[in-house]
């Protein structure tokens, strides 16, 4: 692949890609989250087009415009999200658009033969008859690997491919890996787990922000390098940290367990401070809030609020006990579409709006108060809210928390998808917030900004505490070295 | 332009509301225009200025026998050269009372009604007449003494014959099963009096079961084939109507059996069954001859003749051997 | 709680988009009233009223549970059973004061309710097939209760309740009226009427707001059984006697009236005064209709494509927003 460049709408996320496979080896490909790796990998996979670029395939231009046309050039992809259907049988999954047969009729016995025979080849042991929704997720993600094998591919991309099995299954799927090569196939591994990668690959390309940085063969670099390379950048964003007193504890989190999401994690958040949550992707930040906001239950944990233990079944509790939570994803979670700005920002402040009916004065002041506080762009506090920027509608969502005044709130990827100078500004009003004495837990992924705007890092890593750093202790090595540490 | 196609729909709707207005109380206007310059010429000492205006509420129009009656009934006002408005119940008194008010409010010169509910309609029956407008009842009774007339058959009579006819066909020693009418309307109510004055008199009949069909035909259906099922024993099924005559025995063919049958209203349906042995025979409503009579009747109150309180037409019953004649005046 | 789409300026495309069944039911008026001008006699309009005031009132419950995104299909049968108990209590044999029969009417229609929004909320059944289970449900106790025949022979008192007027004005406009007062001030000016919205809107995000989405959800179905229950009082009074099949098929209006109104069925879109048009044009049609003496099977074809016509018009609204 080379020059590749992919745009969405107007942020680029692939910048003059070069990548480069050779058969029987397996190249991997590495980068922070967001850096740009599976966005190549789809490309390739056909299921985006890339903007610009090329791509040779045996020396001979290509261009994949669907997944079929990727599927019959001989690439195959297994995607980290695995969507099997699960009332179907796994020979009928794996088998899903090529059944055996004629064109009316499917030939079940020479699928399922077919299929047993594949498992068998791949030392699998699964019975090819069960429906593939009563498997575990380890053996779903080995089903999706015999498919991708099945179809004979001569590229197979696998993307994230033992985020959910067991070492012993690494093992065997590590000797299909190897039988494959021997077979002339070329793999390209996307994996965080570094030591697995030193373990399987041949050749190593690490992206970093949509560039390519660099290829190294396997044996000539050791791990600090990989990380040094990955996220190795020039930190020359201003961020408006402003030094602000911090006080005592206020909110104490013990023991907080939740199966299959996290476990075992401990915190404290102080006064007057931003507490920054740093880790990969999935690493269980976001599951670790809903259930200290009460949307989402727990196996085990307690949560003292300045030192008296708290019971928070359900988002009420929650609110009531100072806590506010600005979600991931503000359009599903965070806003009602349907209404107007104004209303959505008052829309937890309602019972105090109201003695008998509505104080409409009352709450018209106090929505434009907040608009004025928070610089939201609106014509009119009656517009919808769906006609305002992500940007400002983010800070909407922000009205509509601030304005309880919680002591505690909780922002989870709060600049995600929003222009710069709305990100400026909330940076701004987060600084300000503090400053009265509250404190701020940040979920973020973009390490420049975690590490610009907290006061502390606390660093998950696959559901556990990786690390925890002060802020004159701040690394972006560290930081990802912690992320990856419990993989 | 999605707005432009929004006005486009709207006037579109009007219009094709105003058009169909247009085009359906033109219609009649037109043909009693005809009919009245017809009897102008014929009768020149009648007044034919102000038209008399006559609406008549029927419990269904979705069915065959008071389809037939309406016909008639329009027919009839026709001839007579005055203008009928119809409207249909839709099983429901409180639309039948709703449309009884909009008859008055419409400033009508008399009402036929033919009611779903003999006592709820009574009511509509108080509001006419107390806003001066002469009420006829029609084929069904409603609970009321301030109707001007009633024209109907004497469902008591129609209950005894057919059961009577089943007597004299299998003997007085048998089970049977009644399907009935709606529960609460005078035809249900005055049919079981009959069927029950033959059974009393015939004291070996045993009545396995008696459940209401609503005058349906897929109702009566789904009845018979459970007693199908849960009895082996029935030899006769006498239904209050046709409808559901037709539909028992639908199910009796079904599970390849041969039970006689038996119905009221000599609808067409019925009359071809009693031709082709499906129905033993089925006992027949002159509808027709209640519309038309019940325009009649209506019409000579309004011009102020007297009239009497109830006529009544005759049940017949329509066997093998007569049933091409009643197919006939079934024209 | 009118929110504006477009603020640079007032143009016609908004209005038209916003009030189009508005005109459309000042037209419907205006041609009937040229063709058949009795129709706009205080008579005849006072009629129309009294008789579209059933469907007003299951129409202003089921916009409630339309906000939320639900169904209530039941609500027809729910008049049966209020209106049927109803009956029981008020036959003049009892000697029991009409509010008494009344009070019994709403609570069963109350209870009934109850029972849809606990079900629906609570155990997760689907909307649609509560209500259509809570159809026959009822629909049956009322056949029990009465063993399917009629109970006539109410009360005096209780038969003014629909058939009575105060001055030249019908009681159960009145009712109407006051009902459509009440739910006008519980869904613009108090807080609840904003749940209710942001419930329909999203779900998820109003409980990520901190609001009991469960109880808003149980309690829209509560709203439409006890106007259904106080419809079916209504009803029976005006049939004089308690009827086992009473408001058969009633919610299809109810239902269309809402949608007529630019109430979305996926919910948080929609107004109330819009359903009062929705089922001002449903009753006009019916009463209009009759009176331009138009034949009932056209009615229906008429009524359904004015149901059509204006769920696209709203779609198109939707749409272009």
């Amino acid at each position: 692949m080379k020059h590749i460049e992919k745009s969405f709408y107007t942020v680029k996320v692939l910048n003059n890609i070069q990548f480069s496979l050779k058969a029987g080896t397996v190249h991997a490909l590495m980068g922070e989250n967001g850096a740009g790796k599976s966005t190549l990998m789809k490309i390739l996979a056909g299921v985006y087009k890339s903007d610009e670029g090329e791509i040779y395939l045996n020396g001979k231009r290509v261009n994949i415009d669907s997944p079929k046309v990727s599927q019959e050039l001989g690439i195959a992809m297994i995607h980290q999200e695995l969507s099997p259907i699960p009332q179907m049988t796994v020979a009928e999954n794996i088998y899903l658009g090529r059944e055996p047969g004629s064109k009316l009729f499917v030939n079940y016995k020479e699928m399922y033969k077919k299929a047993a025979q594949l498992l068998e080849s791949l030392n699998v042991h699964i019975n090819p008859r069960v429906k593939i929704g009563t498997l575990k997720v380890a053996d779903q993600q080995l089903i999706e690997i015999a498919k991708a094998i099945s179809i004979n591919a001569n590229i197979i991309i696998m993307d994230e491919p033992t985020s959910a099995i067991s070492d012993k299954e690494v093992d065997n799927l590590f000797r299909i890996i190897q039988s494959l090569k021997e077979q002339g196939k070329g793999i390209i591994y996307i994996s965080h787990k570094i030591d697995e990668i030193f373990q399987i690959a041949d050749e190593i390309t690490v992206l970093r922000d949509g560039t390519y940085i660099n290829s190294w063969q396997a044996k000539d670099i050791d791990k600090s390098i990989l990380i040094k390379n990955m996220v190795g950048r020039e930190l020359n964003e201003v961020y408006p940290k402003v030094k602000v007193p911090i006080g005592e504890t206020l909110l104490e989190v013990h023991n907080f367990s939740l199966k299959n999401k996290f476990h075992n994690i401990n915190f404290v958040v102080k006064k007057g401070e931003i507490l920054g949550f740093a880790g990969l992707v999935g690493a269980g930040r976001t599951e670790i809030m809903n259930s200290l906001f009460g949307l989402e239950p727990l196996d085990t944990g307690e949560v003292k609020m300045e030192g008296k233990v708290i019971t928070i079944k359900k988002s009420q509790d929650a609110i009531k006990n100072g806590i506010a939570f600005v979600t991931e994803d503000r359009k599903n979670e965070g806003l009602i579409l349907q209404m107007s700005v104004g209303q959505n920002i008052t829309l937890a402040s309602m019972k105090e709006l109201q003695k008998f009916l509505i104080k409409t004065k009352a709450e018209r002041k106090v929505i434009q108060k907040q608009i004025k506080a928070l610089r939201i762009k609106v014509n009119h506090p009656r517009q919808l809210v769906s006609s305002l920027s992500g940007g400002n509608q983010q800070k909407v969502v922000l009205a509509k928390w601030m304005m309880k005044n919680p002591r505690v709130l909780i922002l989870d990827e709060p600049t995600r998808g929003i222009d710069v100078g709305a990100k400026a500004e909330v940076y701004k009003l987060m600084c300000a917030y503090v400053e009265k004495g509250n404190s701020i837990i940040m979920i973020s992924s973009e390490m420049p900004e975690v590490m610009g705007m907290a006061d502390r890092i606390i660093v998950l890593s696959n559901g556990c505490i990786g690390g925890e750093l002060n802020r004159e202790e701040f690394d972006q090595e560290r930081i990802m070295s912690y992320a990856v540490s419990k993989m | 332009m999605k707005v432009l196609k929004k006005c486009i729909s709207m006037l579109l709707i009007t219009t094709m509301m105003v058009g169909l207005m247009g085009c359906s109380s033109n219609d009649k206007r037109v043909d009693n225009e005809s009919a009245t310059e017809q009897t102008a010429t014929a009768d020149a000492g009648k007044d034919t200025e102000k038209k008399i205006v006559l609406g008549m509420t029927l419990y269904s129009l979705k069915n065959e026998f008071t389809v037939r009656l309406a016909n008639a009934a329009t027919k009839k006002a026709e001839e007579l050269g005055v203008e009928l408005k119809i409207y249909d119940g839709n099983y429901d008194p409180s639309t039948q009372i709703n449309q009884i008010e909009t008859m008055i409010s419409d400033g009508v010169d008399g009402i036929i009604l033919n009611p779903q509910d003999a006592e709820a309609l009574s009511v509509g029956v108080d509001k006419a007449v107390e806003a001066g407008i002469p009420v006829v009842g029609v084929n069904t009774r409603v609970k009321s003494d301030k109707l001007t007339s009633y024209v109907g058959s004497q469902d008591v009579y129609a209950g005894e014959l057919e059961t009577q006819y089943m007597v004299d066909l299998i003997g007085t020693k048998f089970n049977a099963v009644i399907i009935e009418g709606p529960l609460g309307q005078s035809a249900q109510i005055e049919r079981r009096e009959g069927i029950q004055n033959i059974l009393d008199k015939n004291p070996d009949i045993k009545i396995l079961a008696e459940k209401t069909a609503n005058w349906s035909r897929s109702e009566a259906m789904t009845i018979m084939e459970n007693w199908l099922n849960a009895f082996d024993n029935i030899d006769a099924v006498i239904a209050e109507n046709d409808e559901m005559a037709l539909g028992a025995r639908e199910a009796i063919k079904a599970k390849g059996l041969d039970i006689p049958v038996i119905g009221v209203d000599g609808i067409t349906d019925a009359l071809n069954a009693v031709e082709s042995g499906d129905m033993v025979a089925s006992i027949f409503q002159d509808g027709a001859g209640q519309g038309s009579k019940a325009v009649e009747v209506l019409v000579k109150a309004i011009k102020g003749e007297t009239v009497d309180k109830e006529y009544w037409i005759d049940f017949e019953p329509v066997t093998k051997d007569n049933v091409a004649e009643f197919k006939l005046r079934a024209q | 709680m009118d929110t504006i789409r477009n603020t640079k300026k007032i143009n016609l495309k908004q209005i038209l988009s916003q009030y189009g069944t508005l005109f459309g039911l000042i037209a419907i008026v205006i041609i009937i009233s040229i063709i058949k001008p009795k129709f706009l006699s205080i008579d005849n309009i006072m009629n129309l009223l009294r008789q579209t005031s059933i469907n007003g009132l299951l129409a202003i419950g089921m916009t409630f549970v339309v906000l939320t995104g639900g169904i209530d299909l039941s609500v027809g049968s729910i008049v049966g059973a209020s209106g049927m108990f109803a009956a029981l209590v008020a036959k003049s044999e009892n000697n029991l004061p009409w509010y008494v029969a009344a009070l019994v009417g709403i609570s069963v229609g109350l209870l009934l309710g109850i029972l849809n929004g606990v079900i629906i909320s609570y155990l997760k059944v689907p909307a649609f097939i509560a209500t259509l289970g809570m159809l026959s449900i009822a629909r049956g106790i009322t056949y029990m209760a009465s063993d399917a025949r009629p109970v006539p022979g109410l009360s005096e008192d209780f038969l003014k309740i629909g058939g009575g007027n105060i001055g030249p004005i019908p009681i159960p406009v009145i009712i109407l009226v006051i009902v459509l007062v009440i739910c006008y001030i519980l869904l613009y000016r108090h807080r609840y009427g904003r749940y209710v919205f942001a419930t329909g809107g999203n779900a998820l995000a109003a409980r990520v707001s901190g609001i009991k989405v469960k109880k808003i959800v149980c309690s829209v179905y509560m709203i439409s059984g006890l106007l259904a229950g106080l419809a079916g009082v209504i009803l029976t009074s005006r049939v004089t006697s308690g009827l086992a099949q009473s408001g058969q098929n009633y919610e299809t209006d109810a239902i269309a009236a809402a949608v007529i109104g630019g109430n979305s069925l996926a919910g948080g879109r929609g107004r109330l005064w819009g359903t009062v048009v929705g089922f001002l044009i449903i009753g006009v049609m019916n009463n209009g209709l009759d009176m331009m003496a138009v034949s009932s099977y056209w009615q229906l074809v008429i009524k359904g494509s004015i149901i059509i016509i204006a769920v696209m018009l709203d779609s198109l609204n939707e749409a272009k927003s």
